[in-house]
């Protein structure tokens, strides 16, 4: 019914609010220009997005964190570790543990006054992502950690609170990492939700790492049901360095993940990981994309799909080889395994190679279970459901081999475990 | 130990087991043979219980009970063992990982507790040896890039392991040189006991001349239509399987 409804949910979003710096009202500009993207947009062809926010969200919540939360009783047990807490999208430092010394990491909240506020939406695509841009607007007290030089350091978690318990909430986090040469990090993302009420996040992470550097960025995405989800995150890389993504996807009403990796130097490594596990009504849709800028690097992307219940998958990767990206090494492959016949997956691998020098694969595969293996197990004593699981474990499993914390490692192991089980 | 009594099986509607008749007891050795076609496959996999096949007829009583109520892997744990003729591929599953949790299911289901991975290795060990097959192999993703000889010897070892009461080797042979079967063999011969029992099927005589049958059935369009000793295979190797077939003719 959206050709009747008199005011466009654009302008429910930014009705009563105010942009007061320069960056919201950039954002907002762009956020109006573009608009939510519509049915027949081709990166939202499988995910009607704005059918389904409108239909669960009605814009009018205050979304304020009023909760009393032990949010320390969320943190992994790791003291040698950061620990940084987001409330409704706005990173709250006093509740964090910041445990690296500023000689190696500097971890602040952005102020407007602050010279870092310069250093938002510079690596998003704001002119084009709607979303980026939405969040650029609404988004308050972002994230800045910076990586010092030639350090390696000690994990950082971040842990996304959502109260949801009065109202429906909004959170707009974002996070600035700014990786320099020769340094090391690993983050780990989740969230948190209180209460029943739909939860809307609207997540930005602009990542630039630079020659020699290395960043890991790991998401657990094992949310319920009230949760409709959009993250993004845009990384650009310079010489030599590496960049991680793993994205682990469990459940949530709607989850959408946009990846966008920039490579604009030589003999770079970009790496694109990822699972979806999905039972009942579960929607996640991993939008990717790697641009090769610069000749001689190498990316790698490997998702997993299982689907299971009425639960749907979208996988969407894009690989941009330039002219002058001579001797690139691109590699693209998204296999599904779909356990029920009511879900579906979608999935389309896109390659536009304008360099005549490179290796550039992709493949991807959707199937059912090989009953012929089964019945080998079966045949070995092994019961069908754990014959399923053995088999689907080793399916899945290739995708973790960036993780390094073990916590971190286990805990999605487990949530493999427990989401092969429950049949 | 194994009774088969006028079993009939079909598949996709089509009739392959037109009434089988099979008693094995223990310590014994049977080989079935027959021209392709015959139903000697379809026999193997019905008594592992694949079910893809429809049982409409007969009854298969193993120790007592009925066969045909047991699923899969409760006839493995009963002490059924299917060798399969074409071992499958299992990508990122090594047998040692798949055999430890099998092993222990097994075990489970005969109320023991389950191997350490101690023990576990120690066995895997002594078993290894029986059919001289290498560690590095166990380890990689089962059957994937093994060679004919390979998977065969994987399948003895799995054997070895498992321990039935009732071996069904479905031409074990076929794609085996004559060093890779005589291992092969070999690590049958090893594992017979007097409680234990082998069914061989096979389509040559030539896995016979080093696993020796006490008894060799020719299976001809669903049905066992002779029965004899070892001698029963050689003539049949001599002869081929034209002449069954005609006897078979002359009497319907």
């Amino acid at each position: 019914m959206e050709g009747l409804t008199t005011v466009s949910i654009e302008d429910q979003i930014i009705d009563s609010f105010r942009a007061t710096s320069d960056f919201q009202k950039t954002s907002l500009a762009q956020f109006k220009d573009l608009g939510i993207p519509l049915k027949k947009s081709e990166a939202y062809k499988f995910t009607p997005i704005k059918n389904i926010l409108s239909k669960n969200f009605d814009w009018s919540a205050k979304s304020e964190f009023a909760l009393n939360i032990d949010v320390k009783a969320h943190f992994y047990p790791i003291v040698k570790a950061n620990h940084l807490v987001f409330l409704n999208g706005t990173f709250d430092i006093k509740k964090s543990i910041v445990t690296s010394d500023t000689s190696e990491l500097v971890i602040s909240a952005i102020t407007e006054k602050d010279n870092l506020y310069n250093s938002l939406g510079i690596i998003a695509d704001q002119k084009n992502d709607a979303f980026a841009a939405w969040n650029g607007a609404k988004t308050s007290t972002p994230l800045h950690i910076e990586v010092i030089k030639n350090t390696q350091n000690i994990p950082t978690f971040i842990y996304h609170f959502a109260d949801s318990t009065s109202s429906e909430s909004y959170s707009y986090p974002r996070i600035i990492v700014k990786s320099n040469s020769g340094s090391e990090l690993s983050i780990y993302e989740k969230l948190i939700v209180s209460g029943d009420n739909n939860t809307f996040i609207n997540s930005v992470i602009e990542a630039e790492v630079k020659d020699n550097a290395s960043l890991k960025y790991t998401k657990t995405q094992d949310y319920p049901a009230n949760v409709f989800a959009i993250e993004a995150i845009y990384g650009t890389q310079t010489s030599n360095s590496r960049f991680y993504t793993n994205t682990y996807s469990f459940s949530g009403s709607l989850i959408r993940n946009n990846i966008r990796l920039a490579i604009d130097g030589e003999n770079c490594e970009g790496h694109m990981n990822g699972i979806y596990l999905l039972d009942n009504k579960s929607h996640v849709d991993n939008n990717t994309a790697v641009d090769h800028r610069a000749p001689n690097s190498y990316s790698n992307e490997l998702y997993k799909g299982v689907l299971k219940g009425h639960s749907k998958g979208v996988f969407n990767g894009k690989i941009y080889v330039r002219p002058i990206a001579q001797k690139t090494n691109a590699f693209q492959s998204n296999n599904n395994v779909l356990l029920s016949e009511f879900a579906t997956i979608n999935t389309k691998p896109q390659l536009e190679i304008w360099a005549d020098d490179v290796k550039c694969s992709h493949g991807c595969t959707v199937g059912q279970l090989d009953e012929d293996a089964i019945f080998y197990l079966r045949a070995r004593g092994i019961s069908r459901e754990d014959a399923i699981t053995l088999m689907l474990n080793a399916f899945t499993k290739d995708t973790l081999k960036e993780v390094n914390e073990e916590y971190v490692k286990n805990q999605v192991l487990d949530l493999i475990e427990k989401g092969l089980k429950n049949e | 130990m194994l009774k088969i009594e006028n079993l009939k099986a079909t598949i996709e509607d089509k009739q392959i087991l037109k009434g089988i008749n099979l008693e094995v007891k223990p310590g014994e050795v049977h080989a079935i043979m027959g021209p392709n076609g015959s139903g000697k496959s379809t026999l193997a996999s019905v008594l592992a219980g694949r079910e893809d096949y429809v049982i409409n007829g007969g009854s298969i009583t193993f120790q007592g009970n009925d066969l045909t109520e047991l699923n899969p892997e409760e006839r493995a744990r009963a002490g059924i063992f299917l060798a399969f003729q074409y071992p499958i591929e299992i990508p990122g599953v090594s047998t040692t990982n798949f055999l430890k949790t099998a092993v222990n299911q097994v075990r489970k289901s005969k109320g023991l507790k389950p191997l350490d991975a101690v023990s576990f290795l120690k066995i895997m060990k002594e078993k290894m040896k029986l059919v001289d097959i290498d560690q590095a192999l166990l380890s990689r993703s089962l059957n994937e890039g093994f060679s004919g000889g390979e998977k065969k010897r994987n399948e003895i070892f799995q054997m070895a392991m498992l321990e039935p009461t009732l071996a069904i080797l479905d031409e074990t042979d076929s794609g085996l040189d004559i060093d890779a079967l005589k291992i092969v063999a070999d690590g049958v011969n090893k594992l017979k006991t007097s409680e234990n029992a082998t069914i061989v099927v096979t389509h040559y005589q030539r896995l016979l001349d080093y696993i020796v049958p006490d008894f060799v059935h020719v299976l001809y369009n669903g049905r066992i239509v002779k029965t004899g000793d070892k001698s029963l295979a050689l003539e049949l190797e001599e002869k081929g399987y034209d002449w069954i077939k005609e006897e078979v003719g002359e009497l319907a």
